[in-house]
């Protein structure tokens, strides 16, 4: 199933985004660097921070996405430093500002710590357009969250990219909550080029009216002993599409490496299309991959357990897809962004016909 | 003379084309304790289902009226408006909803009337006293790795905070110790002193003890055979299902 068309890649050119994104007022550690992306400015800067030290990694909608940001935010932590309070970064598209094309690069030197929030948002009707990268460079024993939080419009159309360089003992924990937009094109790829590295990756997301999910997610074994861990929970109801890749790769190198793969969506009508095509790489023996998937309706049994304690079925269906979304809500470290993700999902539920 | 609650009609069901009930009777008043016993695989439990407006039962005859209303085509949470509650054979299991979130949006839809946090939580709490519950179960998952006796007493718990006109308990004391048959037998009394009618599906005569029953019934083969007071449910705790059988079948 191909469900993304190629006129999603074919960027607006020069449109500007003027309002304030950035929300993170706190005072900084010292030598934490938290500005907005400049191309002048930060970008040689960073160049010469992240040098080397992280391969390359290749993805087709990079060097786009690079030419024509017009958002973004650079942010480096030093060695040893940890940043407690969140960084909040919210971008909310209307008719004066439609698009955020943004760039977000994160570099965590060695044991530093930090937590990032960002939340796309749209105003109801408008053809918002959001295209973004986020690259995060995880150095020993450096521990990033990162927080994405995906609840724009119906007319809207999102796509992101997400990729992150874990060294040593480095570890980024992703959660990524997708509720909103047209379309929705999600990719997140991690290298664990370190022994020990680490990353986690916990997803949910809700599919209603036509709307149309690309999901895929990477976890690249390179280094010894490297860890990581995808969890995805998802509904999909009236006609909408989803398709789901879920790529583990153990290169040469990845000795005794483990990486744990699940995957649970809940159809509630018979007119959605699921996919899911997970993929399972060994270029090294001693490693472990583990994959598991399912896909189907709600329990018939349990639906009617709930509405013979009043629920109607709408809101017994709610009740049931909440509570597999809920270990992965409350995994997100704030109540107010949790109690925004419940209150979209129950939104989204309520307009429904379902 | 007390008012009509519940009245069965010449019910048939069918499950999965299959005749179960066929052709059952059957009046509740006001207040009355009615008691169901019958061997496995006689319908017991598709009666209840039946009630409650499980859609897999196919109601192919008859009438079931309640409060003077026919409610054959009503769905479970309509019937649940109205008063109709089952404690199930077998509860499930819902991960990720706790029990008390669970029994507040519960309490609100049956009330049609919102409840307050802290206002519910004191009548949650009051309740699960009653029950003899420890209070950590309001935070648990519902269902979720409780025993089979925990299960059902959360049923009860769930039927005292419901508060229903007709409770129908599907072998609720199944798999109960001595203590908790008492504590159940007692949660459902205080649901009866309210003038609230019960439907009692079991095979001991344990709870009955307790419940002192208006009637007990005998449900063989998708129908009731036979209708007495408690001395049916000792001849046949003495003599068996299946003498019962070959006394009151009817071919
Ligand atoms: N959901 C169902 N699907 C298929 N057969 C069923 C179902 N429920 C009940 N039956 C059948 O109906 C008959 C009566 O079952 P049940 O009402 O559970 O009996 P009881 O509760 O008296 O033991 C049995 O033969 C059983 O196999
Ligand atoms: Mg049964």
């Amino acid at each position: 199933m191909k469900i993304i068309d190629s006129e999603i890649y074919s960027l607006p050119k020069d449109i500007d985004y003027k309002k304030e994104y950035l929300k993170f007022e706190a005072a900084l550690p010292e030598g934490v660097i938290l500005e907005k992306i400049n191309k002048d400015k930060n970008e040689i800067a960073l160049d010469y921070l992240i040098a080397k030290e992280f391969e390359e990694a290749k993805d087709q909608l990079t060097p786009l996405v690079e030419e024509s940001y017009n958002t973004g935010v650079v942010f480096y932590l030093p060695k040893d430093v940890k940043v407690d309070q969140p960084i909040k970064i919210e971008f909310n598209m209307d008719d004066d500002n439609p698009v955020v094309i943004n760039q977000n690069i994160i570099v965590a030197d060695t044991a530093s710590e930090a937590t990032i929030i960002i939340d796309y948002t749209s105003s109801e009707g408008v053809e918002a357009f959001h295209q973004g990268i986020t690259k995060i460079f995880a150095k020993d024993k450096a521990k990033i969250n990162v927080i994405k939080i995906q609840r724009m419009d119906n007319k809207a159309k999102s796509s992101d990219t997400n990729i992150g360089f874990i060294k040593g003992q480095g570890q980024i924990n992703w959660i990524s909550v997708e509720l909103g937009s047209a379309i929705t094109v999600s990719h997140y790829s991690n290298y664990l080029e370190g022994e020990a590295s680490g990353s986690n990756l916990s997803s949910i997301y809700l599919g209603d009216g036509n709307r149309k999910i690309d999901l895929e997610y990477s976890m690249i074994h390179k280094g010894p002993r490297s860890i990581s861990n995808i969890e995805t929970k998802g509904v999909l109801m009236d006609e909408a599409e989803k398709i789901f890749k879920g790529n583990l790769d153990f290169k040469k190198g990845a000795r005794r490496s483990k990486g744990v793969e699940e995957e649970y969506v809940i159809l509630l009508d018979p007119t959605v299309k699921a996919d899911s095509i997970p993929a399972l790489l060994c270029h090294e023996d001693d490693v472990e991959g583990e994959h598991a998937a399912s896909a189907g309706q709600i329990n018939e049994s349990k639906l009617f357990y709930l509405m013979s304690r009043g629920l109607d079925e709408r809101k017994a269906k709610k009740l049931i897809v909440e509570a597999s979304f809920r270990p992965i809500i409350d995994k997100i470290p704030f109540e107010d962004y949790r109690q925004i993700v419940i209150d979209e999902v129950e939104r989204r539920f309520m307009d429904d016909k379902n | 003379m007390k008012k009509t609650l519940l009245e069965i009609k010449d019910l048939k069901v069918n499950v999965e084309e299959k005749e179960i009930i066929k052709g059952l009777n059957l009046q509740i008043h006001e207040g009355e304790i009615h008691i169901i016993m019958g061997p496995n695989g006689s319908g017991k439990s598709t009666l209840a289902y039946t009630l409650m407006g499980h859609p897999k039962y196919e109601i192919s005859d008859g009438e079931i009226i309640f409060e003077d209303e026919l409610i054959n085509d009503l769905r479970a949470d309509e019937r649940a408006k109205k008063g109709i509650f089952l404690s199930f054979q077998y509860p499930e299991e819902i991960p990720g909803v706790t029990v008390e979130e669970f029994l507040r949006t519960a309490k609100t839809s049956v009330t049609g009337k919102y409840q307050g946090i802290m206002a519910f939580k004191k009548l949650l709490k009051e309740k699960m006293e009653e029950l003899e519950m420890d209070e950590e179960y309001a935070t648990r998952y519902l269902n979720q790795g409780f025993s089979g006796g925990e299960k059902k007493k959360n049923e009860i718990l769930q039927m005292s905070i419901l508060d229903p006109k007709l409770a129908i308990l599907d072998e609720t004391d199944s798999g109960l110790d001595v203590d908790a048959i008492r504590i159940v037998a007692e949660g459902v009394k205080r649901v009866h002193d309210k003038d609230k009618s019960i439907l009692v599906i079991t095979h001991y005569n344990k709870l009955l003890d307790y419940l002192n029953p208006d009637y007990v019934h005998i449900l063989l083969d998708g129908k009731i055979v036979k209708t007495g007071g408690m001395e049916l449910a000792e001849e046949i705790d003495k003599r068996g299902y299946e003498h019962i059988r070959a006394k009151y079948s009817v071919h």
